[in-house]
């Protein structure tokens, strides 16, 4: 009994005497390194950014030919909301449905990858990303042929009586969704792959040992210990599919464009340089205040 | 995953928002009290022409809109007939996409009276307007442009945005009306049967060109689009907005209705002619329809940007192109409407079937139903432009 | 605490291995294994890596499915149950702690799967057993090896198991904290009585904790019994061997002689008693341990009744607690010896002739395979590497 006394808390982190402080330069080495990363972000983020936040409160009244004014015009904001509010329920929607289905096939996918594929693991990886290799464009519109309304996919789904004998695929929503689903789905699989491989799989041994099923073990281990990489994955997915307008444009009808759609017109087709930035920001704000919701709620401050 | 939440310090907020309020601030700052106007005028952004002793110039057109060698796709037949015979050397670029995405390229030099380094571009007849209202396009010498003076077609002269014909000179024209595909459904004749006809339901696309789109509704509708009243348009986009709202249009479209029009996935549609001539090369079910109420017409057109230094060489190769000679042999290649007069008879002797195509030597009686829209003022653009995008969903 | 536990337990069990087989592909990792371990032992399966030692414990945790054969428990064959379902656990060799759980939490986590709501109190009991109490809310990170491996075995006992396995437990640590668990184990497994299973490659570990040793090699049992007769009558060379050291001596046994097998090898003969002989006619490997052969300066100082073979000391290394000696034989084989330091012994340089002796009722006799005509003489080997697979 007493050979096992208890080991003090704190034994393994002995604490050497800390280093003698530098002087002179040696301590602002670090921030001249630090130098060039921010005055490329200062030049190349923040200062696009707090113009772009200039832009959103111009005058809306003022015009390409005779200028903006910076009158401070918040009014700019409600007016955007009331104007686009179903394009903006839309994309949350639409991303929000993508994300769901991107996940019931990127988790087992990213699993099977990690944990079974034994020595296929870099072909089926290879295979994850391939597609990236081709332009974003290039893909969406393959999704156009594959959806045809006289491709196989479509006749298939008439033959079964899925869809109506005049039923489509191509041009409604779930062209759209399922397009932000295909394209979007490395951005989940390839984080929580890499969490999933580090999983170790005595410790599911483990739990089966202590009575976990297949579905407990599944709730208890692989899901927390998978969290880092389904936390980064999912806003790897969900932030720049609720910001696409690709997807709406090519596989949607105008019943199913996106905030993103109407961000492209405001600056390009209408010239409405207020409105897209106010579009822009409210946007912006919309997925910071989602994302930061979202960690809290996962509680994981250790991905921030 | 039960770690309490790390509470948000006073000290951390109070950072934040300092940050933040620090941000406004330059922001605020950096735009100063917004932008300037991007009006020039001709006295205020004076261009100097070095043609004299500079034989250059930089061409900005659209991808596939010249004539190139069958045996050497490098080479350019017209283009370099040009070169040898009047000694300029022409630095020819192939980078217009999109007219709107390339007034975004040009539009802050523009604005600021400074050089593009383009000395001719091509830009479509709205966007054209867009840059003469706002004052950065240079008037041309039409004493330097005889042939133009004579070959330009009657219809194109007069235009509302340059009734001299001295700032926009047409490089190509097109017409926008209907087309469909034989092999997915009966002939189309009018604009109404497009966006009603049950057996289309969802199978129909329009432009997402406004002026083209509008333009042939309000021909439906018996109003003029070259000169419309704000009423008239809303009627007509009222007729626009029902066929979106029963579903009958599948969506708005740029270039890319061509393909689903030949795939069957579009029966019929609102399109351009010279892309139904190119399917209808591959495929002659697919047709194009003037409808009876009219047809739109449209060009894309030579512009000298402010700041431009080489104007009279400019000038020069405008004026080589409204050779009916050479006019035809570009006809033969792109396939859009010829704008030049006497460029068919020209044609005769190339290829006779092209001379007898009406999309590329359009009769009399298609002229005449012709019309160009209106143009427009920067308040009535951003209003028809807010009102469309805001029925094909934008 | 004894108490509570038999409260809970279900009826009787001995576990049984019947005909147990496992086969990867063409390589059988158990090969037709039946044993069977009394309810309430301390059972330790013995072998090097690669034995299947650790299949077999597989196969009684429900990690790995039989190739044919039952596990019993009491009556039941549990062979076809999933893990979750057999009253069976394991302290696993990693640990296998759930590094994002914290202590409470992984030893609460057995009770929680079934369905149990208040396990604190439970929870802290088994935190003391093993002495940790008041670590809590460590994560297993923040824990040695050592205290790493008790939340282990506390994180198993707490469910009251009717079979404890442990596989290699002790591997990951080092000498002396691998010392102080193994009484500590053995103390825990007098307190709850639940029968334990230990697989490990480390005689001294088995024998200082288990009632009962099996040997296994190659996916068989070579001997099983308690460690005190495997270690002083073995029954193979493997176990000889395997199980501390020895002098295996090639030789033709001549019997069946009376009280004792008359053994022929290399010229000399000597005599087995036969209650310490396994075979008494055909190939034979006499044996005698280390330890137990003793040398003196010539022939005229060999007790009476022991044998002897002379040699010349090639080696001798003092270990503090005893020299040992290694005798190069007539011919050719060396003998090693230990001398216990006691004081009054007489050292021996190295060229110095000696002739080892030893009582026959500490030799053995073992089978010996008709082609293996060398002697067996076991060199000085440290342990297998802490760790290595088995």
């Amino acid at each position: 009994m007493s050979a096992l006394a208890h080991v003090p808390a704190a034994s393994g982190q002995s604490s050497a005497p800390p280093p003698p402080p530098r002087r002179g330069r040696h301590r602002l080495l670090p921030y001249l390194l630090l130098l060039p990363g921010a005055a490329w972000l200062f030049v190349f983020f923040a200062l696009p950014l707090l113009q772009l936040a200039a832009a959103s409160l111009y005058d809306p009244a003022g015009s390409l030919s005779t200028g903006y004014a910076l009158t401070w015009a918040f009014g700019n904001y409600p007016d955007a909301v009331q104007a686009y509010w179903p394009q903006f329920a839309r994309s949350f929607l639409y991303s929000a449905i993508a994300l769901v289905l991107a996940l019931l096939m990127g988790y087992p996918l990213a699993y099977a990858i990690a944990q079974k594929a034994g020595r296929w693991k870099n072909l089926l990886l290879v295979c994850v990303v391939a597609p990236m290799f081709t332009s974003f464009l290039v893909r969406t519109l393959a999704w156009k042929t594959i959806l045809s309304d006289n491709g196989w996919v479509v006749g298939l789904l008439r033959d079964v009586h899925l869809l109506g004998p005049d039923g489509r695929l191509l041009a409604t929503p779930i062209a759209v969704v399922l397009g932000i689903t295909y394209n979007f789905l490395p951005f989940l699989v390839l984080p929580l792959y890499a969490s999933l491989e580090r999983l170790d799989p005595r410790l599911l041994e483990a739990a089966s040992d202590l009575y976990a099923s297949g579905w407990q073990a599944f709730r208890r281990i692989t899901l927390p210990l998978s969290m880092p990489g389904l936390i980064a994955g999912t806003l790897l997915f969900f932030i720049p599919a609720t910001g696409d307008y690709i997807n709406a444009e090519l596989l949607g009808t105008p019943n199913e464009y996106m905030i993103g759609n109407v961000i492209d017109s405001a600056f390009l087709v209408r010239l409405d340089y207020p409105q897209g930035a106010a579009l822009s920001f409210l946007l912006m704000a919309a997925i910071l205040a989602i994302v930061f919701g979202y960690l809290r709620k996962a509680g994981t401050e250790e991905v921030l | 995953m039960r770690s309490p939440h790390r509470s948000l310090t006073r000290r951390g907020l109070l950072s934040g928002t300092l940050g933040t309020a620090a941000m406004l601030a330059a922001g605020g700052a950096l735009a100063g009290c917004g932008t300037k106007g991007a009006q020039q005028t001709e006295a205020g952004c004076k261009s100097d022409d070095l043609s004299g002793t500079e034989k250059k110039l930089a061409f900005s057109n659209w991808p596939q809109y010249m004539d190139v060698d069958e045996k050497d796709e490098s080479k350019r037949p017209t283009l370099d007939e040009f070169v040898k015979k009047s000694g300029i050397q022409v630095t020819y670029t192939e980078d217009v996409n999109d007219n709107n995405e390339f007034f975004g390229k040009v539009q802050n030099q523009l604005a600021a009276c400074q050089s593009t380094g383009r000395d001719v571009m091509v830009l479509t007849d709205w966007m054209a307007a867009r840059m003469i209202r706002l004052g950065w396009i240079q008037k041309l010498d039409k004493a330097k442009l005889p042939n133009v003076e004579a070959n330009l077609l009657t219809s194109l002269r007069n235009r509302s945005f340059d009734p001299d014909s001295q700032l926009a000179i047409p490089w190509q024209s097109g017409l926008a009306g209907l087309a469909y595909n034989a092999k997915v459904t009966k002939e189309i004749r009018t604009v109404d049967e497009l966006l009603t006809r049950p057996d289309l339901k969802g199978k129909v696309t329009a432009l997402s060109e406004m002026r083209d789109t509008m333009g042939l509704l309000l021909q439906s509708n018996g109003h003029d689009p070259a000169n419309f009243t704000t009423a008239q348009f809303d009627d007509a986009l009222n007729k626009l907005k029902k066929a979106v709202a029963s579903k009958q249009i599948r969506k708005f479209t740029g270039n890319d209705y061509a393909p689903d029009l030949a795939k069957g996935d579009i029966a019929a549609c609102i399109g351009w002619s010279g892309d139904v001539v190119q399917l209808g090369f591959e495929d002659e079910k697919i047709k194009f329809v003037v409808p009876e109420s009219g047809v739109m017409l449209w060009s894309d057109n030579m512009l000298v940007p402010n700041k431009a230094t080489h104007r009279a060489n400019a000038e020069a190769l405008i004026d080589y192109y409204y050779d009916p000679a050479v006019a035809a042999k570009l006809a033969a290649y792109v396939n859009y409407i010829c704008p030049v007069q006497g460029a068919q008879a020209e044609m005769e002797k190339i290829d006779p079937d092209l001379a007898s195509n009406p999309l590329i030597f359009p009769d009399e009686a298609m002229l005449s139903r012709s019309k160009v829209f209106m143009a427009l003022d920067e308040k009535q653009e951003k209003e028809y432009e807010t009102k469309f995008q805001q029925v094909i969903g934008a | 605490m004894g108490g509570k536990v038999r409260e809970r337990e279900t009826p009787a069990g001995d576990l049984r291995l019947v005909d147990l087989t496992k086969r990867f592909g063409i390589f059988t990792a158990v090969d037709d294994l039946s044993l069977t371990i009394p309810q309430g032992s301390f059972f330790a399966l013995l072998g090097a890596s690669g034995c299947g030692k650790t299949t077999t414990l597989r196969m009684i945790a429900g990690l790995e499915e039989p190739t044919s054969g039952q596990v019993l428990l009491g009556d039941r064959d549990i062979a076809r149950l999933r893990p979750y379902k057999r009253p069976v656990n394991t302290v696993f060799q990693s640990y296998a702690l759930f590094p994002h759980l914290d202590i409470a939490e992984n030893v609460a986590f057995g009770l929680r799967r079934r369905g149990i709501r208040s396990v604190d109190d439970e929870v802290r009991r088994m935190l003391s057993l093993v002495q940790l109490d008041g670590y809590e809310r460590r994560r297993p990170a923040q824990l040695s090896g050592g205290q790493q491996q008790r939340v282990a075995l506390a994180r198993a006992l707490i469910n009251h198991p009717q079979v404890l396995l442990l596989d290699e437990p002790l591997g990951a640590l080092d000498l002396k904290l691998r010392r102080q668990m193994q009484i500590e184990l053995k103390r825990i497994q007098t307190e709850v009585g639940i029968t334990f299973v230990h697989v490990t490659h480390d005689q001294e570990e088995a024998m200082t904790m288990a009632d009962t040793v099996a040997v296994m090699n190659a996916g068989r049992i070579e001997q099983l019994g308690a460690p005190a007769d495997l270690y002083e009558y073995p029954a193979t060379a493997f176990v000889a061997n395997f199980l501390g050291q020895s002098n295996l001596l090639a030789g033709e046994a001549a019997g069946p002689g009376g009280d004792a097998v008359p053994v022929s090898a290399h010229g000399a003969r000597f005599a087995v008693p036969r209650e310490r002989a396994r075979l008494d006619r055909g190939p034979v490997y006499l044996g005698v341990r280390p330890e137990k052969l003793h040398l003196v300066d010539s022939l005229d100082r060999v007790p009476a009744g022991h044998q002897s073979v002379a040699g010349v000391v090639s080696d001798a290394s003092y270990v503090g607690v005893s020299t040992q000696y290694l005798v190069r034989t007539g011919w050719g084989s060396e003998l090693s010896a230990f001398a216990a330091n006691t004081g009054s012994e007489v050292r021996f340089p190295v060229g110095a002739s000696v002739v080892a002796h030893w009582n026959p009722r500490n030799a053995f006799l073992l089978p010996r395979e008709p082609g293996a005509d060398a002697d067996r003489t076991s060199p000085l080997l440290d342990e297998p590497p802490v760790g290595a697979l088995s």
